[in-house]
């Protein structure tokens, strides 16, 4: 498999590292156990596209949500992180 | 009292003999050359500070710092990128120290010292690029990675960053390599087997090319 | 040396190299051969009928095809060490002083003892494993396996390490081409003259495919002429690769392709420095599948025995090797493109036995062939072969009419028809689709980006192979961007290609589908009566299509018996899944430069090479090497040299290198409050100059790492984490800061490798510094307090950063300097305090420092734990969030019944911890009910004079003081333990206060 990092471009699967869901959001500071449960536990388990955290541990680093389809696993769009790139937040 | 020596002593200091190696009946297809002797300085662009970061380098620099992956040359330091928001600054050491690169970035970026975490080396000749296809999973094709190309990647599941610099008098590629120091004797080790079979050239070197 | 004669090699003709003669011996006897020769067919030249027992039944076999299809002719290639079973002979180019040897036989290839499994045939039926060794089951591993084994072997593997060298590589390309027949070449002759990246894999050492046997006329000349004109032309193209000796395995997702490619396998050992074999990982935009078709056999009685063989590779043979396979040929056909072994073979001066073809309308012009040529043509089928280890003697033809006739011949040609070779076109689960006309599955669709062309697509004909291949190549190179001039196509004439489906002929005897594996028709005509009828199932019960050759030659027969047998279409019966490789692909080219020293890469510390001048033992903790002990002469075991660096550190002062440990430079102005989010604890209101000790939780509340972060400027923290844990950690926080955090304005740098970092302890301490720091730092208690943090000058003018930070429980320091000074540091520190006995010490003594002073380490941070468990849970902040707070709070997680940790001692002050024994009440028979925790940690101190350790124990806070039992199954000890605090040294720390 081969991701084309939105930085480096196209890079063999091995620079990269998978995390998991990227769907979860961490729940604020005041949620609720049960909502905390559920981000931490709650999982879908889709055939079809999913959306996933990679890490391009191997390359420039950056964190990468990554629109895959399980059946195929073709990649539809690859995304940085919110945080990837926040010298330029506010130009 | 006792008489202190500060010997500064490369990571690849015990691998590396200078020299022939690998095959011997045939004209050296691989230069391998370690480069000592430099600085080298992470810079990370703080938070809205890409302007800022940008005009500071140019300032410093008289140019501004690759915005992809390249690397580019200002008078007395190659500035090479390595993410996103962040640059590698090489120079001849002492040249663009830890304590100047404070001054000149202090409001725009966060800066580290890698001048001790990384050993560079640099490899040319006719079969450079056949020998790194062991290594590196990156196309190194004259159209693909022209001069100034630069990648964070890696080899042996090691980081690295690779840049191409000017081709050598005689028009041979020149492919330069930050490696972690740690890792080096043992990445060295790796080269040296990737290259044997075209005959190496072993050398050391005080300047940056 | 007594060379065989070739009796069956021709005079002239085919493409070897008569002035270069080759020595090679089979079986301990010596043949002579040429280069530009395989096994196979210098075997055939010197008249070798037999060449291996078969599996099941060691039936005598000869040589079937000339390709990477032979299932037959499989040999132990070279001897000792780089003795390899299994190799095809078919494939493996002659060279002088080769050695190989049958396989599968005792006590020799012609007396072969265990041929008397054919009597026992019976019993080896399908699924016979399943049958005949259910009972008694513990008769399998001793009994019934290795007698199984024994007597159906394939080969013996060479028993010691493989002395050659592997590597790996990778490729890129626009346009892949896999075969180098018409096809293949011209799709490269478009793409390359488009402009494109081109590679070409070519399995066979010589390129040309088909062409190079069956030859033909293109673009009004030989196809000989025609090949090397053509590959002149690629030559002068600059992104033309040719590569050889090279099969294309595999496809991959995203345009990867594995090609295995054989760099010195038809050398008796590779050259010094080079390798013998290398796997290429190869990246293409478009992939044209041009690998041609494998003829396939007609399953019949008698259809294994030597000398029959497939009339494509008796052309082969015949033609590119000018060796003959017999001198009074018989063909058995199906189809048009049989009889050009007729014509191959009378060129050639071999006498013609008889045709049999099963078709009733042989055309006018082979029976005028016939009639000039004085050969029978009979219409029918090959019913049965009288012959055996020596060859074909005659064939038995069952006539369309009824009648029955016999051939005398000492061989017979067989073709089936042809099957394209759908391989790697079905290896994402593509399912080919039957084609009518040809009677053969062709592809129905491909991986993205490749398409097949020529044979490989079920094209037969030589213009349509060239007329496909090109306009593939060239439309290959139009998407990957080159729409350079293609030139003017390759153009030559189409051959018929008639033909009546066969696939199987009574008779009496055996008949073989699957050669290798011994599947017969019966077996497949079983396998249906038992239930066994879906194609997944007939492979697993028969075996069918599962030896190393993957049933390139029996597949498609075997479904074409099912469905026969069960009434249905070869359509309806459908295929199996194809998977790769499509050849087999050593292990040593797989794991490549990785094996031995170099399994994977290894770090090493700046001290590493004066650690291994002061003769230091050195233990792999992930990749580093650490020293682990410093043995002195005399020492009599390392229990000895460690107690000796514990003691010298506890009464003076010694040094451990732990640059090991993950160092992350958090930058920002954010970084306290990243820190704040990242620990359990508070770093935001760390002083500057100071040091903080930091938990961190997983956010499923478990502990994930610690260690010391400190602060050394408003905007810069230094974090440190354990060795193991520097990689994931640094992950960690990245994530943290790009995806959870994205708001903080806070960078990360790993300086691991910048830093040279060493811990010096003991009472000394601050003596031993004060030789290496400027006088004029203050290391008092007073000037540096403990957990202060700062840059400090060395006398010489290197500026160093100092941590007053204790693991082991003595006054201590960590120092770093920048790691190229790491060397000179250790030196220095060595020179200046031997006035005071300065000793470096392991990991092992680091290790019994810290357990001595109850710290926790990987035993205890294992992932199951809670800060609570580890005796930390007040240094859990209320006051924040962080990772792993809310679920750190669940009720399982704070349950008081918890294991936690706490220090165990021996009753018997002379016993032996273990790690890993089970805490269980006094009192109490031992099983998993009243397990209560167990030893995590030991070591003998030497300090106490007696072996401690830490435990995981259920309250064990509240049971300091208790006997309890600890039960070591594995082992077979059992003793009893005390329960106790685990800070079992200093427990006020007032030693590394002072």
């Amino acid at each position: 498999m081969r991701i084309v990092c939105p930085f480096c471009g196209e890079r063999e699967l091995g620079e990269f590292t998978y995390l998991g869901d990227a769907k979860p959001v961490r729940p604020a500071a005041n949620a609720s156990e049960d909502e905390v449960f559920d981000y931490v536990y709650l999982r879908d388990n889709v055939a079809g596209e999913t959306s996933e955290h990679w890490y391009h541990a191997g390359g420039c680093r950056a964190w990468l949500k990554i629109t895959r389809n399980t059946l195929t696993h073709e990649i539809s769009s690859v995304e940085p992180a919110a945080g990837v790139g926040a010298a330029k937040v506010g130009a | 009292m006792a008489e202190f020596s500060w010997l500064s002593r490369s990571p690849l200091e015990h691998a590396l003999v200078v020299g022939a190696h690998g095959a011997r009946d045939i004209e050296p297809g691989i230069s391998l050359t370690e480069i000592r002797n430099f600085d080298l300085i992470q810079v990370m662009a703080r938070r809205g500070k890409a302007a800022e970061l940008a005009n500071a380098t140019k300032a410093r620099f008289g140019m501004a710092a690759p915005d992809l992956p390249k690397a580019v040359s200002a008078s007395d330091a190659t500035l090479i990128w390595s993410g996103p928001d962040q640059f590698l600054v090489l120079s001849k050491g002492g040249k663009q120290t830890m304590d100047i690169l404070s001054q000149a970035f202090s409001q725009s970026a966060s800066l580290s010292d890698q001048s001790h975490a990384r050993a560079l080396i640099s490899v040319s000749g006719t079969k450079a690029r056949a020998m790194l296809a062991k290594l590196s999973s990156i196309d190194l094709h004259p159209m693909a990675f022209p001069i100034d190309a630069a990648a964070a990647t890696s080899i042996d599941h090691t980081s690295v960053n690779l840049w191409r610099g000017n081709d050598r008098g005689d028009g041979q590629a020149v492919f330069n390599l930050l490696v972690f120091a740690t890792f080096a004797e043992s990445l060295w080790h790796t080269m040296l087997d990737a290259a044997a079979e075209y005959g190496v050239d072993i050398r050391l070197s005080e300047e940056l090319g | 040396m007594v060379s065989h004669a070739q009796s069956h090699r021709l005079e002239s003709g085919g493409l070897i190299d008569r002035s270069a003669p080759l020595n090679f011996r089979f079986d301990g006897k010596t043949f002579a051969g040429f280069q530009g020769d395989t096994l196979a067919s210098a075997l055939i030249a010197n008249s070798v009928k037999l060449v291996g027992r078969s599996f099941k039944y060691h039936r005598p076999r000869g040589i079937l095809t000339s390709g990477s299809e032979e299932p037959n002719a499989l040999v132990e290639l070279r001897t000792g060490a780089r003795r390899e079973p299994n190799t095809k002979a078919t494939t493996t180019e002659l060279y002088d002083g080769l050695e190989a040897a049958s396989q599968n036989r005792w006590p020799s290839l012609r007396h072969d003892l265990m041929a008397v499994n054919q009597l026992f045939s019976p019993i080896f039926v399908a699924g016979f494993y399943y049958k005949t060794f259910m009972w008694p089951a513990k008769f399998w591993e001793a009994i019934y396996e290795p007698a199984i084994r024994r007597a159906a072997g394939l080969g013996r593997a060479a028993g010691v390490a493989d002395p050659d060298h592997y590597d790996k590589a990778w490729a890129y390309c626009d346009v892949l081409i896999a075969g180098s027949g018409p096809a293949g070449l011209a799709a490269a002759l478009a793409a390359g003259r488009s402009g494109a990246r081109v590679i070409l894999c070519e399995e066979d050492f010589a390129l040309g495919g088909r062409l190079l046997a069956d030859g033909g006329m293109i673009d009004g000349m030989p196809a000989a002429e025609w090949v090397s004109r053509t590959l002149a032309e690629l030559a002068t193209l600059p992104d033309v690769r040719i590569m050889t000796r090279t099969t294309l395995f595999g496809v991959y997702d995203g345009g990867t392709y594995g090609a295995f490619e054989r760099v010195n396998d038809h050398l008796p050992s590779p050259p010094e420095h080079q390798v013998r074999q290398r796997l290429w990982r190869v990246v293409a935009k478009r992939c044209v599948v041009a690998a041609g078709a494998i003829e396939r056999p007609i399953v019949f009685a008698g259809n294994d025995t030597p000398g029959v063989m497939m009339a494509s590779a008796v052309r082969t043979y015949v033609a590119r090797y000018a060796a003959t396979p017999a001198k009074r040929i018989a063909l058995f056909t199906n189809n048009e493109d049989g009889w050009r072994t007729v014509e191959t073979a009378l060129g050639a001066g071999l006498q013609i036995a008889a045709v049999v073809d099963a078709r009733p309308d042989v055309s006018a012009a082979h029976r005028a062939l016939a009639g000039k040529t004085g050969f029978p043509v009979l219409n029918g089928s090959v019913s049965g072969v009288d012959g055996g280890k020596d060859g074909v003697r005659k064939i038995s033809v069952a006539l369309a009419g009824g009648a029955r006739a016999e051939v005398e011949a000492d061989g017979l040609a067989v073709s089936g028809g042809w099957n394209p070779a759908v391989g790697l076109t079905s290896y994402h689960r593509g399912r080919p689709k039957w084609q009518d006309d040809i009677s053969a599955f062709v592809p129905d669709s491909a991986p993205p980006g490749m398409v097949a062309a020529g044979a490989a697509s079920g094209a037969f004909g030589l213009g349509a192979c060239l007329r496909q291949g090109f306009a593939a190549g060239a439309a290959a190179a139009q998407s990957a961007g080159h729409n350079g001039n293609t030139g003017t196509p390759p153009v030559a004439d189409d051959e018929a290609f008639s033909l009546t489906p066969l696939w199987q002929v009574a008779g009496k005897g055996k008949a073989f589908v699957d050669y290798q594996h011994d599947v017969t028709a019966s077996d497949i005509e079983l396998a249906q009566r038992e239930g066994f009828e879906s194609v997944e199932h007939l492979k697993r019960y028969t075996t069918l299509g599962m030896a190393t050759d993957q049933g390139k030659t029996s597949n498609v027969a075997g479904l074409a018996i099912m469905a026969a047998v069960s009434g249905k279409s070869i359509p309806e019966t459908g295929t199996t899944i194809y998977r790769p490789p499509y050849v087999p692909v050593a292990i040593g080219a797989l794991a490549g430069h990785h094996r031995d020293e170099n399994f994977h890469a290894t770090r090493l510390t700046p001290s590493h090479h004066w650690a291994a001048e002061q003769g230091a033992v050195f233990v792999d903790t992930g990749l580093w090497k650490r020293a682990q002990w410093y043995p002195r002469a005399g020492e009599k075991d390392w229990l000895e040299s460690v107690n000796r660096e514990v003691k010298a550190v506890r009464g003076g002062v010694g040094f451990c290198d732990v640059s090991t440990l993950g160092k992350i430079d958090v930058h920002g102005p954010d970084a306290g409050a990243f820190l704040d989010r990242v620990y359990i604890n508070t770093f935001a209101n760390l002083a500057v100059g100071k040091a903080r000790y930091g938990l961190m939780l997983r956010e499923d509340g478990m502990v994930y790492d610690d260690g010391t972060t400190s602060r050394l400027a408003e905007d810069h923290y230094f974090l440190t984490t354990t060795t193991a844990k520097a990689g994931p950690v640094m992950q960690h926080l990245e994530f943290c800061r790009q995806v959870l955090f994205p708001e903080l304005d806070v960078q990360l740098t790993s300086v691991s490798d910048q830093w040279a970092q060493f811990s010096v302890a003991g009472p000394k301490t601050r003596d031993l510094l004060r030789e290496i720091v400027d006088p004029a730092e203050d290391l008092s208690n007073e000037g540096f307090p403990f957990m202060g943090a700062r840059e400090v000058l060395l006398r010489g003018g290197i500026r160093a950063r100092l941590f007053r930070i204790s693991f082991s429980g003595e006054m201590a320091f960590e120092i770093s300097v920048p790691a190229r000074y790491g060397d000179a540091l250790v030196r220095n520190l060595m020179l200046a305090g031997k006035q005071f006995g300065v000793t470096p010490y392991g990991t092992e003594a680091l290790g019994v420092m810290r357990i001595e002073k109850g710290h926790v380490a990987g035993p205890e941070l294992n992932g199951t734990t809670t800060a609570a468990d580890l005796g930390l849970g007040k240094m859990m902040s209320t006051k924040k969030d962080f990772v792993g707070r809310v679920m750190a709070g669940r009720e399982a997680l704070v349950a008081p019944d918890r294991q936690v940790v706490v220090g165990v001692k021996p009753t018997d002050r002379a016993r032996r911890l273990r790690s890993g024994a089970h805490i269980i009440p006094k009192g109490e028979i031992p099983g998993t009910a009243n397990d209560q925790g167990y030893v995590t940690s030991v070591c003998f101190s030497p300090t106490l004079d007696q072996w401690i350790g830490l435990a995981l124990v259920e309250r064990g806070r509240e049971r300091i003081g208790e006997i309890v039992h600890a039960h070591d199954p594995l082992r077979g000890e059992d003793y009893d333990v005390e329960l106790c605090n685990p800070v079992f040294y200093d427990p006020d720390g007032g030693r590394q206060r002072g």
